[in-house]
């Protein structure tokens, strides 16, 4: 017992002899074991960066602007590259315009975006909140990031026809929801609900309805790091548009190449649809891809930044 | 009775050895760089350290996303286009303090250390030179030294080189108590 006793205690102090001679590795690794537990990683980092931008090619995502950023948009849609209006008579599209966006994004803070914007297409003007309800978490708490936007349209044009006697019927209004996540750094996928109201159905045709659900899909997979390929498709849930013949009605569907280049974001697109504005696109998409009714189309975005010009304290 | 005399020797031996062991949880990492249209300037208080004084053996590590800049947008492009932190969520140093000042005595002693400095996954064999204090007990190390984008593979594009300097300077202050 003595003798036992005796040994555990020599072999205890020979062991300390050993940890504290310093050219031995013991003491190293017990640092890294300490570092280790002292810099553990942080909970609930949120996800940065699901998508460079606000927009896509037709959905919008998750992003907003953040706290006093003004986001210049221009987006421009060609005309049909190939089919009866394309092909070399118009230098494949090139000399049509089917649509042209220019639109304001406003920053009220990190997560809440007024949106004001025109379209050529129907000669609408929109006004819209956005707002990033819910972010992705690293740590999955929070699966995915959720945003809301609210938008009203509003048709300026003058028509012929009695339709807008009524000034009500100028108006639509448009709910959604973009649900989103991060998968890795290079593949990002998003889906997102849509309500949209007429208050005049559009296009006026008998049987149209004045309120139809949409869903749409969309993801960007990173090629490098500045530059991704986006795809983006919608399908309208109207039966109207499902069935009608004369004109016949098509989901959206595009692919496009989103560059980034630290301040713009480019997206250089092919799409079906002809209009940029969810209004417009999911009550009236008439071109077809395997028509050769499809298109070139760009978004440029360009953020400038209003915060206050950083001063350093050096 | 003598053993157990003996055992308590040698527990009292294990926190002597203990005591040469110093922590920080609250390391402070500045980067700025100056640059023609915009300074850049970020904070972090999230660096941790370990201060082995028996050896010194010196260990620093800080969370890229840990750094605060005042514009979310230049924050976000800092992670994601030239840190690139979910791929190196870390920016560590591991080396050694080769003068061996004594942390007994109160006192600021100029120090050198030579490791390992990595960053943004690249590993650069560094000397970095800064100062040791000793205040009652605690001590606080603090350096100042810079750090070349390309020697980390840090990638600035064409279009944005009058936004972003090309060498950046990095401040610590790390206070260490005695760990346990």
């Amino acid at each position: 017992m003595k003798k036992s006793l005796l040994f555990i205690a020599l072999f205890l102090t020979a062991g300390l002899l050993k940890a504290q001679n310093p050219t031995t590795d013991t003491t190293a690794s017990s640092t890294d074991a300490l570092m280790k537990t002292l810099s553990a990683p942080e909970k609930g980092e949120p996800v940065i960066a699901t998508f460079k931008a606000t927009r896509l090619i037709l959905s919008q995502t998750t992003e907003t602007v953040k706290k006093k950023e003004l986001n210049f948009l221009v987006i421009h849609r060609f005309g049909d590259i190939a089919g009866a209006n394309g092909g070399g008579k118009t230098m494949w599209g090139l000399d049509n315009s089917t649509d042209i966006y220019i639109g304001f994004e406003y920053g009220l803070t990190d997560n809440l975006n007024i949106d004001f914007g025109r379209s050529k297409f129907e000669s609408l003007l929109e006004l819209g909140l956005k707002y990033n309800i819910l972010h992705q978490k690293l740590d999955n708490s929070v699966p995915v990031a959720v945003t809301l936007i609210g938008k009203t349209g509003f048709k300026t044009y003058h028509a012929n026809t009695p339709i807008f006697d009524n000034y009500a019927n100028r108006f639509s209004y448009l709910a959604q929801a973009v649900i989103a996540r991060k998968f890795s750094s290079a593949l990002s996928l998003q889906v997102s609900p849509m309500y949209l109201i007429n208050n005049a159905p559009y296009p006026f045709l008998y049987g149209n309805e004045k309120k139809f659900f949409s869903l749409s899909a969309a993801g960007r997979l990173k090629i490098t790091k500045r530059m991704g390929i986006v795809l983006d498709y919608v399908h309208p849930f109207s039966n109207f548009r499902d069935n009608n013949v004369d004109p016949r009605f098509y989901d959206g569907l595009g692919v496009g190449l989103e560059i980034e280049t630290g301040g713009h974001v480019f997206t250089i697109n092919f799409t079906n649809a002809q209009a940029i504005s969810e209004f417009n696109y999911l009550n009236d998409t008439e071109s077809k891809w395997s028509k050769g009714q499809f298109r070139l189309g760009f978004t440029i975005s360009r953020i400038f930044d209003f915060n206050k010009k950083h001063k350093s304290n050096y | 009775m003598k053993y157990i005399g003996l055992i308590l020797l040698a527990w009292f031996s294990i926190n002597q050895a203990g005591q040469d062991i110093y922590a920080c949880k609250n390391a402070v990492v500045t980067i700025y760089s100056k640059a023609p249209i915009e300074d850049i300037d970020a904070r972090s208080d999230k660096g941790t350290s370990v201060f082995n004084a028996a050896t010194g053996e010196l260990a620093f590590s800080v969370p890229i996303r840990s750094f605060k800049f005042d514009k979310a947008r230049m924050q976000e492009h800092f992670n994601e286009n030239y840190m690139e932190s979910d791929k190196y969520p870390q920016a560590t140093f591991k080396g050694k303090i080769n003068e061996k000042p004594d942390v007994t005595k109160d006192g600021t002693y100029p120090v050198t250390a030579a490791g390992i400095f990595e960053v943004h996954g690249v590993k650069q064999t560094r000397t970095i030179a800064g100062k040791l204090t000793v205040n009652g007990g605690a001590i606080s190390l603090s350096s100042e030294f810079m750090v070349a984008c390309k020697d980390h593979k840090i990638d600035i594009p064409q279009l944005v080189f009058h936004n972003i300097a090309e060498t950046i300077r990095v401040q610590v202050n790390a206070t260490y108590t005695p760990y346990k």
